[in-house]
């Protein structure tokens, strides 16, 4: 409190101290960007390796583990479980949070506190519990002779446990930025509710239920631990086959797999900018 | 909505009421697919897993129904399954501590950096968030073992002389964990540091206070309550994961979501699993309520 007196900031002691500060951010900026980018170089860098082992340093570059990935049926049909899976959670789940966002954000209706908690539970609960509690709930169910266990439809709604909640998270926010003047000059003009929702509402939120869509893919893509819990050998996703071969020995075909998966994740976020810069410029013009 | 007569006729009567039941009905049709996901393909399997953890266990069989708190007493009789239970709250208080220290201070250096600089750092935050956890362990995976990244770098750099290995240690479990945590945590705290005035730091330094006070003084107390948020958000992910200190952490390390995998797949006890996930069931929601206990406690205070 002595020193209150050093305004101007002349002092030697203050101009000593920005110095230090600067190289410990420094310091903590490199280590923060090492530490986030280790696993993701490590990981690309070696799958372009030629050897069978992993181990470093590498010597030899080729594609060749990811000609073999592509080349395995295991790994592609997994793909493909993954992709049918992601899909069918974006559909569910997309659908479900944006009607159940319109409802809490348009009607009055009682303990609506509670239903919202309800509704954002799961969200919180860890994969293993959802996925043990799913695959007992439903372990020896049959409808028609179609077993549900190990069915793809039973990842699909177990996956929109936690994709749901956050597209109505989303889907909440972005009804409440929309202006409802628009709504209720659609109504005066004679448009039912259902027909404003979808031809004047939707429109209007489409960049936020794009990017929800997506959201629900990615999360999909990329959760195991309740796949693995519900699926059998013939629908595992991408993620379960790399847990399970990883327990057993790791290739650098684990790489080339991980490389795929996250390909498809960062088409989908710059499918999203695409889109958003899209929606701006209609905006501008 | 918009009645421009008004009749007192039956039949209008009839159709007002009609109207009204419409519209009070037509929230819970919206809300029924969100509903029916989360009603049966969540509190039926909760309430099951609940009935399961009282049934009985014999022998081979999957369980055997009955009535019984015998799991539940072994859950916090055997020290197998007490070392876990400490073991996993041990590990997610540690791991959540050293992430929240490690975001905060990237969500200061964002929050001060100029803006060329703020979607670049963003950009570099989403990744761990948007990777799949299994492709994060792998990576991890090659980067502390005995032929790993980590292990070549210090041999090349002359820093070691012989190979080392980190893996399968608690090292590399609480790191790979921190990793994980570590997006949540920052996008919280930014979102935080976003509504605080930067000028409230340039006031306090010309007001003389260094640096350290003014970060306890004014930067502390404005963001209490998000580093409450995301301290509580990395512990709730952490207390339930399994695969990332599994994969990186030794043979010894037993998590809590370990057991109830081994239990569930190893074992084929189900309601052991059960019981053990009912606790962590539990466990999240008391760290939930009491955050939000907490935070509302805090709010009140402030404004």
């Amino acid at each position: 409190m002595s020193d209150i007196v050093m305004t101007d900031g002349t002092t030697p002691r203050r101009s000593l101290e920005p110095a230090i500060f600067r190289m410990l951010g420094l310091a903590f900026t490199v280590f923060i960007v090492a530490y986030i980018l280790i696993p993701i170089v490590v990981t690309l860098v070696m799958s372009f390796n030629d050897a069978a082992m992993i181990r470093f340093p590498i010597n030899d570059w080729s594609l060749k583990w990811y000609r073999d990935f592509f080349g395995s049926p295991q790994w592609t049909d997994a793909l493909m479980n993954s992709i049918v899976i992601a899909v069918g959670t974006a559909a569910i789940s997309t659908t479900s949070g944006i009607l159940a966002a319109w409802a809490f954000e348009r009607f009055h209706f009682p303990f609506k506190d509670l239903w919202y908690l309800l509704i954002m539970l799961p969200l919180f609960m860890p994969g293993v519990v959802l996925g043990l509690g799913v695959a007992i709930a439903f372990g020896g169910l049959q409808i028609g002779g179609y077993s549900i266990y190990g069915s793809r439809e039973l990842v699909m709604v177990a996956h929109s446990l936690w994709a749901m909640p956050l597209v109505f998270m989303l889907m909440e926010a972005t009804f409440r930025t929309i202006d409802y003047r628009v709504i209720e000059a659609s109504y005066d003009l004679g448009a039912r509710p259902a027909r404003t929702f979808f031809e004047i509402v939707i429109p209007m939120v489409s960049t936020g239920i794009i990017s929800s869509a997506l959201f629900a893919f990615v999360i999909s893509l990329n959760e195991f631990v309740m796949a693995l819990f519900l699926t059998d050998r013939d629908t595992q996703t991408l993620p379960v086959l790399m847990w399970l071969s990883l327990r057993s020995a790791g290739t650098p075909r684990l790489a080339v797999a991980s490389v795929i998966l996250a390909l498809a994740v960062f088409a989908c976020l710059t499918l999203i900018m695409i889109w958003y810069v899209r929606q701006l410029r209609k905006v501008a013009r | 909505m918009t009645v421009t007569t008004v009749k007192e006729s039956p039949s209008y009567e009839l159709n007002r009421r009609k109207a009204i039941r419409r519209k009070q009905l037509t929230p819970w049709l919206l809300m029924l697919p969100a509903l029916v996901i989360v009603l049966i393909f969540f509190g039926i399997p909760t309430l099951y897993m609940l009935r399961m953890s009282f049934n009985l266990h014999i022998g081979q069989r999957l369980y055997v129904p009955g009535f019984t708190f015998e799991h539940y007493v072994n859950l916090f009789a055997n020290p197998l399954f007490t070392n876990a239970i400490w073991t996993t709250v041990q590990l997610s208080l540690l791991s959540s501590l050293c992430t929240v220290l490690i975001g905060y201070g990237f969500a200061v250096l964002v929050w001060l950096k100029p803006a060329k600089w703020r979607l670049l750092f963003i950009g570099l935050a989403l990744c761990p968030l948007l990777i799949s956890e299994i492709a994060i362990i792998f990576g991890w995976w090659m980067f502390f073992p005995k032929n790993g990244l980590l292990s070549y770098a210090l041999l090349s750099s002359g820093l070691i002389t012989d190979k080392i290995s980190l893996m399968y240690t608690e090292f590399a479990a609480f790191v790979g964990l921190v990793y994980v945590t570590l997006p949540y945590c920052f996008f919280i705290l930014l979102s935080i540091f976003d509504g605080i005035d930067k000028r409230m730091l340039e006031a306090s330094a010309d007001l003389g206070a260094p640096p350290f006070m003014s970060f306890r003084e004014v930067l502390l107390p404005l963001t209490r309550s998000g580093l409450l948020v995301a301290f509580s958000q990395s512990f709730i992910w952490t207390i339930g994961t399994y695969a990332t200190p599994s994969a990186l952490g030794p043979d010894t390390l037993w998590t809590m979501g370990y057991l109830i995998q081994e239990q569930m797949l190893g074992k084929h006890n189900w309601p052991m699993a059960s019981a053990f996930s009912m606790v962590l069931v539990v466990g999240v929601a008391c760290a939930m309520a009491l955050t939000r206990s907490l935070m509302s406690k805090r709010t009140s205070f402030h404004v």
